[in-house]
């Protein structure tokens, strides 16, 4: 499966992005409208292109031995459930992915005049849905955002995270977003007595990832604290 | 509704995604002998037997072609009354999913002589796309062969 045993055949590659997109002379006329060749469809179709290349020497034999063998970490028919990780603070938390609705950049928070709850920011604008954005910390009762940087890490960028059922959506900050994880239910492990007060109600479970404990949301709870919280 | 798309020939067509389990890169299928035309082998997946399906061979009578973009697409089938079995379409150009709402999919207006598996179809901006139904993809004599055999394959 090595890609020296069969280098990849980019002869009849046109390479218009060298050429005359953002790697070359800029002169392609669809720049104008995408911005940047990866938004293109013409890139998006040469891309595609190279899966239509022959299979590597080994390939087909080295996947038939993969999935041949017995998945011993997995027993047949058990739960797969995902969560979308991030950053509050010190805290790493999982939002189920159903609820999830979209991760944009962070912008600015409107405040409500005559709201002085703690819980609610204020309204966000995101692709000109306004948005109530609510502030975790407040409603889980754990510790403050940070923008302090993780010392180990090139760089982390805070995030605006849309969650909600399918027409209620709301948002709220985050320092940090890892990304999905997909765990098995013998994964999860009961939420220990020291994760404090509100937190505690609404994190079913724990995961551990990256040598990092976990507390995985319940959708159902988690929305209808925020329902309470905004009413 | 997700769908999950790949090509016969030049012609695009779909599957739910709700009845996809997986979806495995080409692999070596162990041939069955006096298995129904259009049936490529079996594959052991996890430790099970799972029929293969070449669907290019039962579409357009000429193998799938080997390469990076063809894929088994591992589909539950309702094998029985109440049982789902897997399985394994090998399709050409499996490479995408898109998102379309199901009442976008209308009758061809040629039903009567296709293949059952063929369903309705939706158009986009590069022509039209067939969904296909999963659970017609075999008839009922070979469906009964197929799970037959594997269940006496050890």
């Amino acid at each position: 499966m090595s890609a020296e045993a069969h280098p990849m055949t980019t002869d009849d590659i046109v390479e218009c992005w060298r050429e005359i997109g953002v790697s070359g002379d800029r002169s392609c006329s669809e720049l104008e409208k995408h911005l940047h060749c990866r938004n293109c469809p013409t890139h998006a179709q040469i891309a595609r292109r190279l899966l239509d290349r022959p299979l590597p020497a080994g390939y087909r034999d080295a996947w038939t031995q993969h999935f041949a063998a017995r998945d011993e970490t997995a027993p047949e028919g058990e739960e797969i459930d995902s969560v979308l990780i991030f950053r509050i603070g010190d805290e790493w938390l999982g939002l189920p992915t159903a609820i999830c609705r979209e991760i944009a950049e962070p912008r600015p928070v409107h405040s409500l005049p005559h709201r002085r709850s703690e819980a609610v920011r204020g309204i966000v604008n995101v692709r000109g849905e306004l948005l109530i954005c609510v502030s975790l910390p407040a409603l889980l009762g754990i510790g403050a955002m940070s923008s302090a940087r993780g010392t180990d890490r090139i760089a982390v960028f805070p995030r605006l995270v849309v969650t909600g059922e399918e027409t209620r959506h709301v948002a709220f900050e985050v320092d940090e977003v890892h990304g999905l994880h997909a765990y098995r239910a013998h994964e999860r492990i009961a939420v220990p007595a020291t994760v404090g007060r509100a937190a505690a109600s609404v994190v079913a479970t724990m995961i551990a990832w990256n040598g990092r404990a976990v507390g995985c949301l319940d959708a159902e709870r988690l929305l209808a604290l925020i329902d309470r919280s905004i009413a | 509704m997700l769908f999950l798309m790949f090509q016969l020939g030049r012609d695009r067509y779909v599957l739910e995604t709700g009845q996809v389990e997986a979806v495995l890169p080409l692999l070596t299928a162990k041939q069955l002998p006096g298995a129904p035309a259009g049936v490529a082998g079996a594959i052991s997946y996890r430790g099970r037997p799972v029929p293969v399906v070449d669907l290019a061979l039962l579409a357009l009578g000429r193998p799938a072609e080997a390469r990076l973009s063809t894929r088994i697409i591992l589909l539950r089938y309702p094998s029985g009354p109440g049982r789902d079995d897997l399985l394994g379409l090998l399709v050409e150009q499996a490479v995408e999913t898109i998102e379309r709402d199901p009442a976008d999919f209308i009758t061809s207006g040629v039903e009567a002589g296709m293949p059952a598996y063929l369903g309705p179809v939706a158009s986009d901006e590069r022509g039209l796309i067939q969904w296909v139904r999963g659970e017609a993809l075999l008839s009922p004599e070979i469906r009964d062969i197929l799970f037959r055999q594997l269940q006496a394959v050890p």
